[in-house]
């Protein structure tokens, strides 16, 4: 159907529209004619997706001047591939209704691994193995030697692509990761190196956070994408972690180890060079002499995604002397190096902020601030000069040249936490050293400032407010919508006590208690006699879940249970996981029925979908806290109360909230869908943990579901299951939930739709 | 890291944790008890290199590999001479050669190139630069001022946090202490039942707990002036950077007109274009107007652009 946004035209590829869709596409046109951010919270299985496409692809046509590019940022390969099919849909309704051809290019981007056709290359398993061999074969030397040396091998992909590819575009239309690859068979050319070069000319780019969030890939993929684009995170309720992940680093004696093998390796492949070829030494030489003028050609244009690791004023010094030659700077790697290994060499636990350990860095081995700062540029530099083929073997010592160029660079917002054992077994010497980022929006700040709007949405963002706050940003609009739904499909209790009114939580004093581990067994059990097919229950964490799933086994419950429903378990192993989820949904599909019980935080929770008879129920046991006696989370919560005025334990229920509601959105994944979100804690109860549930689901709990005991449960349970098996027709749908265009243009409706947003 | 081990007596740290391995200046490691039995009299010779050594020079090692720690102990006998920093020079350039010379000394030390000529060379340094050397001693280099400042900053801070929180307690306490108090003066002396007087005391105690928390919430006091200077700052004692640019140098505008050439402002009434104009008016004169520059102006108007051909 045919839209009237507020004066834009819109198509929208569905027959029909659901009022939170349409008022969805008002704000989001509001924050793009703002020319500013957005915070937009929308239930999953709403139609989010589609809404925003087909509102930024209508406004691109309107206003080609104003927004030339779109950057969808999703998480995973299956969440890309979704984004293309949904814009592929599109852009056939488009070519349908207007008649003529389209002239949009939009493709999806994702690593080596994804993209690769080479028949030797593509077929290594690991990405870093995939990455390391890619290099070998299409660096600039190793294709300069293929000149005078025609066995050395490269990639004819690479070199076809090189050859030809840059001079003609990619033609028009909508490429997946599968296209690409169709394509690249077809012409002969790198599917990879294509899509890279193609996203500076593409309409619209969907491809993975990392590439716009990660200052080390940032700077290569993403450097040159235009400013007038606009930046979409989708499922970002968790962009915080990603971004401070992007900045942190982790060094164990094993890294240290790796390091100074690598060292080792560079000093022997300098002495062999000199012996061989020094003139290539000396051309080095002379050009950190001039400074890093090469890295400064590149950044005149100025546009360019500023790197967080280096500030542009780093880049316009010189390299400064003490590491100019290679075997001073290999030196200087040493002993740095050495400095580390008797940091690490510990029997407790030390923290400190960067300045302390670089006055400690400088009165022990007399490393300056300036130095470590050019650490990564210079190491960099060295590598290529070497003409190093394989770069994965390096990847432990560009981490250390990462750390000491982030240490010297921030004073502020990072922490620098040594640890000689893990919590877990305090015993066995492991020392860690955390170089732990406090800020996210350190990482995220370029792209805020560098993009003219920025839209972060996801289903479970609540509360709005906080997400400006740890990120520091003023977005233009933030609102949070509900689902309108012409019967109640989402049925959220609160169960607080059981049938022997024994308070349930899992609260660290009670976490041994025996009745409330017996409750909760008792509470899965009766649920498991009434809820058809799957039931997904989460844990707070894996040693919790291990507890209770042992005791459950002494009691004789997980025997009740299997006489109902087979029992599947979730293990930090990948393969197990997806095997047990595998049966799962075949327990499920034949009618045996089926529970998996799975970690809140885990994969289970995080990316995989319970659409329909795959979750019928959801119980939540406990309340997801993060380990909260860890250091560096301890040490987040006091930068974030210096910083951001942000309370610790707001933050804490911040962070539990999201993780519960992201757990039990897991079963609702649309408006026919219907299912049961059980809160197995007396602590949600609570309005200050309430509250920070979604607004789509808060509307749903009433003061009847606060507080229930088992038995209470199990009524309601029952009572609301056998509402909603009845059979549930469009129709009845239609002009409640689901519009028809004539219905959206009602005064009544458009009244109705506008107290949909909630505006924060 | 517990294969290492003494090479003379062949103990390890595996073997006997409390090992302490030494190093004197030419590298090489002894174990604490070996230092002892061999340099009874103070001194001798390397086992490894046979360098004569002294007893009072034996360290302890304080990496895994001695080399470092030798060099280390170069580098700061290197560092106490040249001592130099980046405001002796003008230029970065020049600094950058001098911290590459400088590198290049300590490598050379460390790996036995050049010894005697590098001696020399640091020899004369030495005397060359005697009043440099001790006037940068007591000196910091900028960054190293800088990390102080923003260390006594982050001690300040926690210093300041540690207080309010203690603080904030002992006023917590205080306040409890006096309201049980009040409870018990008032059980004591007042009319009232005692239920109710209870109850008045429970009343007061919850109000008590939200004002604490309430306290809590507020937002802690700035500790920076309005204009962004924190309170209490210490400033950096670094002189300026000098700029060397070369001097600004006028040169006058040449305007291309296409026009036939204008006659100077000091001629215009000679040749008599001033007859045509309105003569300025004493009131005019007084507010900087002359005749002269109205007809020049009109002058200019209207012989630019004579000579551009319409294409």
């Amino acid at each position: 159907m045919k839209l009237n946004i507020e004066g834009l035209l819109v198509y929208f590829p569905y027959d029909y529209i659901y009022p939170e869709q349409y008022s969805y596409m008002l704000e989001l046109k509001r924050t793009l004619d703002a020319k500013g951010h957005g915070v937009l919270e929308m239930p999953s299985g709403t139609g989010k997706t589609i809404s925003l496409l087909s509102l930024i692809v209508a406004y691109q046509k309107a206003y080609p001047l104003e927004v030339t590019k779109l950057i969808y940022c999703s998480r995973t390969v299956p969440e890309i591939e979704k984004v293309v099919e949904e814009l592929r849909k599109l852009m056939e309704f488009y070519t349908k209704e207007t008649g003529e051809k389209n002239n949009f290019l939009a493709l999806a981007l994702s690593s080596r691994k994804n993209l690769c056709i080479h028949p030797e290359v593509s077929s290594l398993r690991f990405g870093k193995e995939v990455d390391g061999k890619c290099h070998s074969l299409t660096a600039s030397y190793i294709r300069a030697q293929h000149h005078s040396n025609p066995s050395q091998p490269v990639c004819r992909f690479y070199e076809e692509f090189d050859a030809v590819g840059r001079q003609v575009p990619i033609p028009s239309g909508i490429y997946n990761l599968d296209d690409l690859k169709d394509f690249g068979r077809k012409k002969g050319w790198c599917p990879y190196y294509l899509a890279r070069y193609s996203i500076l000319h593409a309409n619209i780019v969907v491809y993975s956070y990392h590439y716009l969030l990660d200052p080390k890939i940032a700077d290569l993929v993403s450097k040159e994408l235009a400013k007038k684009s606009v930046v979409v995170f989708d499922e970002a309720h968790n962009i915080d972690n990603v971004c401070i992940d992007s900045m942190s680093v982790n060094i164990t004696r094993r890294t240290l180890d790796r390091c100074q093998t690598n060292v080792d390796t560079l000093q022997n492949t300098i002495q062999r060079i000199k012996e061989t070829d020094a003139a290539k030494l000396r051309e080095e030489y002379r050009r950190l002499v001039e400074g890093l003028k090469e890295a400064n050609v590149a950044r005149e244009t100025d546009i360019y995604l500023s790197n967080p690791v280096l500030p542009d004023e780093v880049l316009q010094e010189a390299i400064p002397g003490s590491i100019r030659t290679a075997e001073h700077f290999v030196g200087f790697l040493k002993r740095f190096l050495e400095y580390l290994k008797a940091r690490l060499r510990i029997h407790h636990v030390v923290q400190e902020s960067s300045p302390q350990f670089l006055k400690d860095i400088y009165e022990k081995v007399c490393i300056d601030r300036k130095p470590l700062r050019f650490c990564a540029e210079r190491l960099r530099s060295l590598l290529r000069t070497l003409e190093i083929a394989d770069i994965a073997d390096f990847s432990p010592i560009t981490l250390i040249s990462h750390f000491a160029t982030l240490v010297s660079t921030y004073s502020k917002g990072f922490t620098i936490i040594i640890e000689p054992f893990e919590d877990k077994t305090p015993t066995i010497a492991n020392p860690v050293l955390h170089f732990s980022c406090m800020d996210p929006s350190i990482a995220i700040k370029p792209v805020f400032e560098r993009f003219q709007s920025v839209v972060i949405t996801s289903g479970t963002l609540s509360p709005l407010d906080i997400y400006p706050r740890i990120l520091d940003f003023r977005p233009v609009t933030m609102a949070s919508f509900t689902m309108t739904l012409a019967r109640t499909c989402l049925c959220p209790l609160i169960v607080g006590r059981g049938n022997d009114q024994v308070a349930m939580s899992s609260k660290f004093e009670t976490r041994e208690d025996f009745a409330v581990i017996r409750n909760y067994g008792n509470l899965l059990l009766e649920m498991s006699a009434i809820v058809p097919d799957g039931i997904v229950a989460f844990f707070t964490s894996y040693v919790y879940m291990e507890n209770i799933v042992a005791s459950w086994y002494e009691q004789g419950i997980l025997e009740n249970i299997q006489r109902n429903k087979l029992i599947f378990i979730e293990t930090p192993d990948a393969a197990e996981t997806s095997m047990a989820l595998e049966k799962y949904q075949e327990a499920c599909e034949n009618g045996r029925g089926a529970i998996l019980l799975s970690v809140a935080r885990g994969k289970v929770s995080e990316g995989i979908d319970f659409v329909h008879h795959f979750g019928r129920a959801v119980i939540m046991f406990g309340v997801p806290y993060v380990y909260t006696q860890s250091r560096i989370l301890k040490a987040r919560l006091e930068y974030l109360r210096d910083q951001f005025q942000i309370r610790e334990n707001d933050f804490l229920t911040f962070d539990a909230m999201r993780h519960a509601a992201q757990c039990v959105g897991r079963a609702i994944r649309g408006k026919t869908d219907y299912g049961l979100m059980i809160f197995a804690d007396k602590r949600y109860a609570r309005a200050d943990k309430r509250g920070k549930l979604p607004r789509w689901i808060q509307e749903h709990i009433s003061d009847g579901s606060l507080n229930l005991t088992i038995d209470e449960t199990v009524q309601l349970s029952k009572h609301f299951l056998r509402q909603m098996a009845q059979p549930f027709r469009r129709e009845d749908q239609l002009g409640l939930s689901l519009l028809t265009l004539e219905q959206l243009q009602s005064e009544e409706m458009l009244e109705k739709i506008s107290q949909i947003a909630q505006q924060a | 890291m517990d294969d290492q081990g003494c090479p003379r007596c062949k103990t390890t740290k595996y073997r006997n944790p409390s090992l302490k391995l030494m190093v004197n200046v030419c590298g090489h490691t002894l174990c604490e008890n070996c230092v002892d039995m061999l340099f009874v009299r103070g001194s001798g010779n390397c086992v490894q290199c046979d360098t004569p050594l002294r007893k009072s020079n034996f360290r302890l090692q304080l990496f895994e590999d001695p080399a470092i720690d030798k060099e280390v102990e170069i580098r700061k006998r290197v560092l106490k001479i040249y001592n130099k920093r980046d405001f002796d020079f003008s230029s970065l350039r020049e600094y950058n050669d001098y911290l590459e010379q400088v590198e290049e000394i300590v490598y050379n030390l460390t790996n036995n190139v050049d010894v005697e000529r590098t001696k020399q060379i640091m020899e004369q340094y030495q005397r060359e630069n005697r009043d440099v050397i001790q006037r940068n001693k007591v000196k910091l280099t900028r960054e190293q001022e800088e990390l102080e400042e923003i260390l006594l900053l982050e001690q300040q801070d926690t210093e300041q946090r540690r207080l309010e929180t203690l603080q904030e307690e002992q006023r917590q306490l205080q306040a409890k202490r006096k309201n049980k108090q009040a409870l018990l003066d008032e059980l004591e002396r007042s009319q009232l039942p005692a239920s109710i007087l209870l109850a008045q005391h429970k009343d007061r105690a919850a109000q008590l707990e939200t004002q604490i928390e309430k306290q809590k919430q507020s937002v802690k006091p700035t500790t920076i002036f309005s204009t962004g200077i924190p309170k209490g700052q210490t400033v950096s004692l670094a002189p300026v950077i000098r700029v060397e640019e070369v001097l600004y140098k006028y040169q006058p505008i040449n305007v291309e007109t296409y026009g036939p050439p204008l006659p100077e402002l000091e001629q215009l009434d000679r040749l008599g274009y001033l007859n045509h104009v309105r003569t300025a008016t004493p009131q005019d004169l007084a507010g900087g107007y002359t005749s002269e520059l109205a007809c020049h102006r009109a002058l200019q108007d209207a012989f630019s652009g004579l000579f551009t051909s319409l294409v």
